[in-house]
């Protein structure tokens, strides 16, 4: 994989690029990756049955963050755009959810595809006029997004939907009567199956149409809409998709939470993304998963040393990943891996 | 009732006159680098912190004062020699990856060295505002001028002193400064360093207004932007005239109309309305893509 | 008369690619050596790689120093005045800020002052519009502000890139007549880059023809003038 500039015309000095690219869209199928692969779903399927349902429900949440940060990562993989505000689509699809299980009694499964479909359509709009802006405009634009996002939800005429500051509480999901296994047990499952079913789409996406068009438009955006691709329509679905994906999670976190409020989707949480898919590998697909596991996981383990220490660990990595592994954890391992494919000269 | 309007719109201006301080910082980093500071708000916090900690050390205010800008024109240049000029080449992304991290960082440093607690911060101005007039409060006055006089200083030495010139020269045209002997990389340092220093003035006069603490600069942030983009992202005395209207507007909307809650949403409507509709903003250069 | 910048096996980079491929010529003190080529054959290239504002390798002598090496600002404070392709106008700037530009490194006030003048004795259509913002200046307007700025550093070598480029013959002859006169009267070495070979031989006195990064021909205007191939590949008869 080449690295791939994020401008629409690659220029001499963006070899170093932030973004390492999706698969190409002609990716055959390499064996060794659908190996690592099939390796990381066994490990993923056999945890519940060695693990204390407290640990596997930090595993759910780790699924339902990597899922979020690959809805920002496809937008950066795709559309060369970053936004700064997807904590804001997130809380959408938590509120979503949220509103429909306290008010119009939806069951909770029932309510993951509308929140999907609202944040796509949110996605949509907010895409077709931003594809127009620069780089630090859409990362301006969605900050703002992101910094207003607590005082939205407090909003006083808002409050018979959003609980005001307490937000609203929901009761977990059991599993169905008479399965021997505890409800952080069956959430853990249905996330697996989702987040693989979605990992598997977002592949899939990538080797169509859609996918083949979004790179043609990163390229060279002039010849492709020459060429009769509709940049507009291609940018903003893109967008949508990576919304969508990110609602789907937010959605998920909020089932799995039992609980959403609003102080708890302010800028940090668009932040955790941004690290997760920086440190995962901005804009490839595995790379979210990594991402996923780390911002979950550091918390935990920072949070003893200070109560800052996740911050500045977080701070740490955004800025160190640019100079030394521009293309995240992946991309460090591709390249550790091709060099020792070479190695026998 | 009119009275009360007039209030609301002084003190407008006076926060007006913080966020174009800090739009005017975030202006001269973007013209001389193309780049959005979005850490600005952080530096400018960190400094306060510092003047805090001087002042609890019994040093006189502008004692403080000036250290603390000192401080700040210091640390501007530092983090542009430090963490920006590695990244001279690299794609935009990165970069602005990169200015995240700052902010989150510190931020952090903030909280890990300064605490989380809220504190009050003095302000140098009287409690009583001249003539006893009650529709300026002292700090209020004082804020707008203070504002006034540095963006009167910035002025007449962009326009009027030799290093000024190079430092608009180094922004506009980095190569033909350099080959008219301008060290520019210096420049842009300088001009780091004195926006970081203009940041932390507009920190010593938020904190008084607000409470002090390492959050304190993230709604004021986002008006700068929005302060910065009505006006011109690339014309700095634009950012001050977007200060003084987006303060105005803020504090009218918020008194009237939606309420305080939803302030900063009446940012993000000013900076989306204006990206969509008018993107170099009331006084900025319209810039045209050749294709 | 002293070889005041000698170049030898000069190799420039964009980036990976080598685009001068080890050039050797030199200017003589108060001379006007010109740099012939078509487009692409790495004549603006030669220039910024003198002014270091791109890699490059082998050795550039001025003066009896080696400069290669040395910073694009440090080069301009020995004395190397270069004006861009392209003419580089700080075109926010007022005419006369674009000379004050210039100026940036003179220490000596009053003659810098003295020196505006001058310029505008060379270029009154400048006077007229020193208030003006430079990028409304035309094209011409802006080549001999561009040649001012360059001026104002007092420099011992110009180095000109392809100064006639979009201009109108009027124009362009009245630039070289001021060129022409500006060696004489200030002694000043022009270094010139251009296209329009009839002109650049008519002002200067030694030529080297520059083809895909190789010097493919050097001596005397007048030999490349009266050379066969130059005749027909460049100038038409």
């Amino acid at each position: 994989m080449s690295a791939v500039p994020v401008s629409p015309v690659p220029s001499l000095q963006a070899r170093s690029a932030a973004t390492a690219p999706m698969p190409s869209a002609s990716a055959s199928l390499d064996w060794g990756r659908l190996g690592g692969v099939l390796l990381v779903l066994a490990i993923a399927i056999a945890l519940p049955f060695f693990t204390s349902d407290y640990r596997l429900f930090q595993a759910t949440m780790a699924l339902i963050m990597a899922i979020a940060v690959l809805g920002l990562n496809m937008l950066v993989g795709y559309n060369g755009q970053l936004s700064l505000g997807h904590g804001a689509i997130y809380a959408l699809g938590a509120y979503t959810t949220a509103i429909l299980i306290d008010q119009a009694s939806f069951p909770w499964w029932a309510t993951l595809p509308v929140a999907g479909l609202v944040c796509f359509v949110f996605g949509f709009l907010f895409g077709w006029p931003a594809l127009r802006l620069k780089g630090h405009y859409l990362a301006l634009a969605t900050f703002a997004l992101a910094l207003a996002t607590p005082q939205l939800l407090k909003y006083k005429l808002l409050e018979p939907w959003t609980g005001g500051v307490q937000g609203i509480v929901l009761t977990k999901p059991e599993a169905p009567a008479g399965w021997p296994i505890s409800s952080d047990q069956w959430l853990y499952g249905i996330t697996l199956a989702i987040t693989a079913l979605m990992f598997l789409l977002a592949w899939n996406v990538l080797r169509g149409r859609l996918g083949r068009a979004t790179i043609a438009i990163r390229e060279q955006p002039i010849a492709a809409s020459a060429m009769g691709i509709n940049v507009a329509y291609v940018k903003a679905m893109t967008f949508g998709i990576s919304a969508l994906y990110t609602g789907v999670a937010g959605a998920l976190g909020a089932v799995a939470a039992a609980f959403v409020a609003p102080d708890s989707f302010g800028m940090f949480v668009s932040v955790f993304f941004l690290v997760g898919a920086v440190v995962g590998g901005l804009g490839t697909i595995s790379g979210a998963i990594v991402g996923g596991i780390f911002i979950q996981f550091v918390p935990n383990v920072a949070d003893q040393i200070s109560k800052s220490a996740p911050s500045a660990i977080y701070a740490l990595f955004l800025i160190l990943s640019m100079y030394v592994m521009p293309l995240g954890f992946v991309g460090l391992l591709t390249k550790l891996l091709r060099r020792r494919r070479r190695a026998p000269r | 009732m009119f009275f009360n309007l007039l209030q609301q719109i002084a003190s407008g201006v006076a926060m007006g006159g913080i966020y174009a301080c800090l739009g005017l910082a975030l202006v001269m980093i973007y013209q001389s680098t193309n780049h959005i500071n979005f850490a600005q708000g952080e530096m400018a916090m960190f400094s306060t912190f510092i003047a805090f900690v001087l002042l609890k050390a019994g040093l006189p205010y502008w004692a403080a004062f000036i250290a603390t800008v000192a401080f700040g024109f210091v640390s501007g240049m530092l983090v542009e020699r430090v963490v920006l000029r590695p990244l001279k080449n690299a794609p935009e992304l990165s970069v602005i990856v990169v200015f995240i991290g700052l902010l989150v960082g510190v931020n952090s440093l903030a909280g890990w060295i300064f605490g989380h607690q809220l504190e009050t911060f003095p302000s140098p101005f009287p409690d009583k505002a001249p003539f006893g007039t009650t529709l300026v409060s002292a700090h209020e006055l004082g804020t707008i001028a203070v504002a006034l006089v540095v963006v009167t200083v910035l002025y007449v030495f962009l326009r009027f002193t030799r290093i000024g010139l190079a430092m608009r020269a180094s922004a506009e045209n980095p190569v033909s400064s350099r080959l008219s002997g301008i060290p520019v990389s210096r420049m842009l340092s300088l001009g780091w360093g004195l926006s970081a220093a203009i940041g932390s003035i507009a920190g010593l006069m938020v904190a008084p207004v607000v409470f002090l603490d390492p959050n304190m600069m993230g709604g004021v942030l986002i008006y700068a932007f929005a302060a910065a983009l009505l006006g011109g992202i690339d014309n700095p005395w634009g950012a001050v005239v977007g200060g003084i209207i987006v303060g105005v507007v803020e504090n009218l909307a918020g008194t009237y109309v939606v309420g305080s809650e939803l302030k900063l949403t009446v940012a993000l409507v000013v900076i989306v309305g204006v990206l969509l509709i008018r993107p170099s903003g009331l006084f900025g250069r319209k810039l045209v893509a050749r294709v | 008369m002293s070889e005041l910048l000698k170049v030898k096996n000069l190799e420039a980079f964009y980036g990976p690619t080598r685009v001068l491929q080890g050039i050797d010529f030199h200017v003589a003190e108060g001379g006007i050596t010109t740099i012939l080529g078509a487009n692409g054959a790495g004549k603006t290239t030669t220039l910024r790689a003198i002014s270091a504002l791109i890699k490059t390798r082998g050795e550039i002598w001025f003066d009896g120093k080696r400069i290669d090496g040395l910073s694009t600002e440090k080069i301009a404070a020995l004395g190397i005045a270069h004006v861009p392709d392209g003419r580089g106008t700080l075109v926010n700037l007022s005419v006369e800020e674009n000379l004050r530009v210039g100026a940036y490194l003179r220490r000596d006030r009053a003659a810098a002052e003295a020196d505006f003048e001058r310029m505008y004795g060379y270029f009154p259509r400048l006077r007229e519009r020193r208030a003006q913002q430079a990028g409304t200046l035309s094209g011409g307007e802006q080549q001999m502000l561009a040649i001012s700025r360059a001026l104002m550093l007092r420099p011992r070598l110009i180095l000109l890139d392809e100064p006639s480029f979009g201009l109108a013959p009027l124009v362009i002859r009245e630039i070289f007549d001021i060129m022409r006169r500006i060696n004489r009267e200030e002694k000043t070495s022009i270094l010139l880059v251009e296209q329009n070979v009839a002109r650049a031989l008519e002002l200067a006195d030694h030529a080297y023809l520059l083809e895909t990064g190789r010097t493919v021909m050097s001596g005397t205007s007048q030999e490349l003038g009266a050379n066969e191939q130059i005749r027909r590949s460049y100038l038409g008869f």
